[in-house]
């Protein structure tokens, strides 16, 4: 293998992060100073090792003896960890790396062109994946742990670690990049192509991202504390030997314990490891790196007429084709899908906040009623408002096709409207069934906030879509962005504003609860007319709004 | 919507300005039905600009645009109804299949089931798209790409085709299908606007052809009239256009490359 080469390639993967960035050059530079390159890397280093010293000059200086020894067995559990949780991160990041790569017009095609073997190719690949937090964590971590076991005397396992912290690093890269490689086979998702499967794969996968995410931060803010977490991180290591993925982590945790033999034979077994997973790489990169762009076919090719539906239902045929286009780009774009996952992520976090709470249940009706206001209403709000944001942009260059066809403002508004209307009502019932079992509310006030939810849906999705079509972003380099930033912004504040307007009516009540106080001069079933009003009246001004932007949209190709 | 009209389209004193610079300048132009219009140009001449006037999609400060009787400031939805437009640029939705995006497209334009099924089946066996119909469009070819837009523009049977590169990218098979489908329009009363670098296509194809030059109307006619103006008598479109739109200078321009 030619290293030169490799570092070569690993710089083009660098600048590959531009069109992630939207980093555009302004002058053609070629005589960038390598210290700058690595500068963050340095900068870690300088960090680590200044930490490191400190926390080691006051283990000296400063600890008494008892605590001493406490902190060297949680030392040493941390450092047995760190291969585990280094192969953690870096798989977390290299993967969401990916995706972010996915989002966008990048294309990293080996270039097969020049004088590059497959080994060189697929080693730099790997390394480049791992450049960035996961090299910067080993980069602050290697130095701080052998400064601070200078001061312990654990300088040998401090040494190993550091080791094992860059081989679960790039084990973890190694993984990515197979991943990456059957992915675009089998998929062709991470370009611009997209299939079925690899939404869901991607969509499941993003889900286990956030559980585990909220399994770890629930560990932290509610568990036993760090020391504990490390020392089950460290128990689950060796429990989980088997698992060729923590032998690294397994292998440090027999040399620190003096357990020599099977030190040795689970080092050979990582290094086996590693090897066999660098060479699939290779021989992956090597049978499909040079891919044609797979045909992914999700339809017979028989033609299959429309059986109108949706014409039944008083859509126009303009209208009923623009909602059916819609729904096949919200099913396959990848971009896109973070409109379903949000409200998903919604509902998770209080089925795993109740299970921390379980055991101290309260009396007050309160938390029942917040609980189960934020599981229903939270949702179906979130998603009107991200698919009034995202309805217009998501058109992309392709909007000339909106601008050339035979399409009026009010067939645009209508269907688009209908579309975020469907999707975020259809959410509706789900929500609150799982915030019905999790909270047990009384039946008045789950059909109060449930009708309170319909309102919100309908005024802050009208507004949502009305500040959707006027910010809308059409540029789709460096990735898809939808809406310009400071409609964005403005999106959120005005419908954060407009659901506020439409649920004042019921604010009194919501006092009342909270303080016990009498604060309602009107009964619950008049608040919710009254906000039942509001929300009719916000939702015909914001659609005569939205109508008003389209007409606008439609005669504005000449920008 | 008028349905009666002499000419397919008339531009009369149009005037469009994007801030200081002067896109089109004052042009008129009239079309009749039929006719295989060539409009060709340098780039930054004005031709995007003069076909998105024709569909309503720019609005021009000065002058009127009528198309198949329609002013296209009243009514620009009508006239889309009627026109085909094949930009030069696709712009296909990549995550359609290429059959949902002609279905797309058929009902964008309200045709019957039969109608559009039928007209479908016949394009993609013309193009040679069949079997491909399944697969997603960001799967697709350049080439396959452009005979879909190509496909999108001639789907609902419209009265004029404004076709921006039309042949961009095809194979030398469909190229011809395409051109000679053009002329089998004509004889139905089909207008054609093409606009187009590739000069030989205009020669041969167009019945009349204009050049645009910095938003103005250089020289408008058939081949003859072309030569007359152009007082080249026995040249091609290729000098005339060089000669007219004054960026004759390339021998100057490759002797200073090979320097």
């Amino acid at each position: 293998m030619n290293w030169k080469t490799i570092r070569d390639l690993i710089g083009v993967e660098m600048k590959a992060g531009r069109m992630l960035r939207g980093k555009r050059l302004i002058k053609y530079n070629t005589g960038r100073n390598r210290f700058f390159t690595y500068l963050e890397y340095g900068v870690a280093v300088a960090i680590g090792l200044a930490v490191g010293v400190l926390i080691g000059y006051f283990y000296n200086s400063a600890f008494p003896a008892d605590i001493q020894s406490q902190f060297i067995t949680v030392f040493a559990n941390f450092q047995v960890s760190l291969p585990t949780l280094i192969l953690v991160v870096t798989l977390v990041f290299t993967m969401m790396q990916q995706f972010q790569r996915s989002g966008t017009s990048f294309k990293n095609q080996a270039p097969y062109w020049l004088p590059v073997t497959w080994q060189e190719h697929t080693t730099a690949s790997i390394f480049s994946d791992v450049l960035g937090i996961p090299l910067i964590a080993i980069a602050a971590i290697a130095p701080a742990i052998i400064a601070i076991a200078a001061f312990t005397g654990q300088l040998p396992l401090a040494i190993g670690a550091s080791v094992a912290m860059c081989a679960a690093a790039f084990t973890a890269g190694a993984t990515t990049e197979v991943f990456r490689i059957l992915q675009v086979r089998f998929t062709g998702a991470v370009y611009k192509s997209s299939g079925k499967a690899a939404i869901w794969v991607r969509f499941a996968s993003t889900l286990v991202f956030f559980v585990l995410f909220y399994i770890v931060y629930s560990y932290v803010i509610y568990g036993t504390g760090i020391s504990n977490a490390l020392q089950a991180v460290a128990s689950v290591q060796s429990a989980a030997w088997f698992v060729p993925f923590v032998w690294v982590g397994v292998t440090l945790s027999y040399f620190a314990s003096g357990m020599f033999i099977y030190g040795a034979v689970f080092l050979i077994l990582s290094l086996l490891f590693i090897l066999g997973l660098f060479y699939l790489c290779v021989s992956l990169n090597t049978r499909f790196g040079l891919y044609e762009p797979p045909a992914i076919t999700v339809s017979s090719g028989v033609y299959a007429p429309k059986t109108g539906v949706l014409g039944k239902l008083g859509f126009a045929p303009v209208e009923s084709a623009l909602l059916r286009k819609d729904l096949k780009a919200f099913t396959r774009r990848r971009e896109l899908i973070s409109a379903f996952i949000l409200p998903i992520v919604v509902i998770i976090i209080p089925i795993f906040s109740s299970f921390n709470t379980s055991t101290s249940s309260s009396s007050s009706a309160f938390p029942t009623q917040f609980g189960f206001a934020f599981t229903s209403l939270f949702p179906a709000a979130v998603m009107a408002m991200m698919l009034g944001n995202f309805m217009t942009g998501e058109e992309g260059q392709s909007i000339w096709r909106i601008y050339f066809s035979p399409i009026s403002a009010k067939n645009y508004v209508k269907s688009k409207y209908a579309f975020m209307l469907f999707f975020a009502i259809i959410i509706l019932p789900i929500t609150s069934i799982v915030g019905f079992f999790i909270y047990h509310p009384a039946l008045g006030t789950m059909f109060t906030l449930i009708a309170e939810s319909v309102f919100v849906v309908f005024a802050v999705g009208a507004l949502s879509l009305a500040n959707g079509i006027k910010g809308a972003d059409f540029n789709e380099v460096p990735r898809p962005r939808m809406i310009r930033a400071e409609w964005s912004i403005i999106n959120l504040l005005t419908c954060g504003a407009a659901g506020l307007a439409v649920l004042a009516p019921l604010i009194p009540n919501v006092i009342t609860d909270v303080t016990g106080i009498q604060f309602t001069f009107l009964a619950l079933y008049q608040a919710v007319i009254i906000s039942g009003v509001i929300a009719a009246v916000l939702t015909v001004i914001f659609y005569q709004v939205a109508l008003s932007n389209a007409k606008e949209l439609l005669t504005k190709a000449q920008v | 919507m008028s349905t009666n009209y002499a000419n397919a389209v008339e531009l009369k004193n149009v005037t469009k300005r994007y801030n200081e610079l002067v896109a089109v300048n004052n042009l008129n132009l009239t079309l009749s039905q039929g006719e295989i219009f060539g409009l060709l140009g340098p780039n930054g001449s004005g031709k995007s600009t003069t076909l998105k006037m024709l569909l309503g999609l720019v609005q021009p400060e000065e002058g009127s645009v009528h198309v198949l009787g329609i002013d296209a400031k009243k009514d620009p939805v009508a006239i889309k109804k009627l026109v085909g437009y094949a930009p030069e640029a696709p712009h296909l939705y990549e995550f359609l299949t290429g059959i949902e995006f002609l279905d797309f497209i058929g009902d964008i334009y309200g045709m019957h089931t039969e109608e559009k099924r039928s007209r479908i089946n016949e394009y993609l066996k013309a193009l040679q798209l069949e079997g491909r119909e399944g697969d997603m469009i960001s799967s697709y070819s350049e080439g396959m790409k452009q005979k879909v837009a190509l496909i999108s523009a001639f789907l609902h049977k419209p009265k004029l085709l404004i076709l921006d590169e039309p042949l961009n990218a095809l194979d030398p098979r469909t190229a011809r299908i395409v051109k000679d489908f053009l002329q089998e329009l004509k004889q139905q009363g089909v207008t054609t606007i093409m606009s187009t670098h590739i000069l030989e296509i205009a020669q041969a194809v167009c019945d009349r052809i204009g050049i645009m030059y910095q938003g103005k109307l250089l020289a408008l006619g058939n081949m003859e009239e072309l030569r007359r103006m152009a007082s080249m008598p026995s040249s091609g479109l290729e000098d005339i256009f060089l000669k007219l739109t004054g960026t004759g200078d390339i021998k100057a321009v490759v002797e200073e490359l090979v320097k």
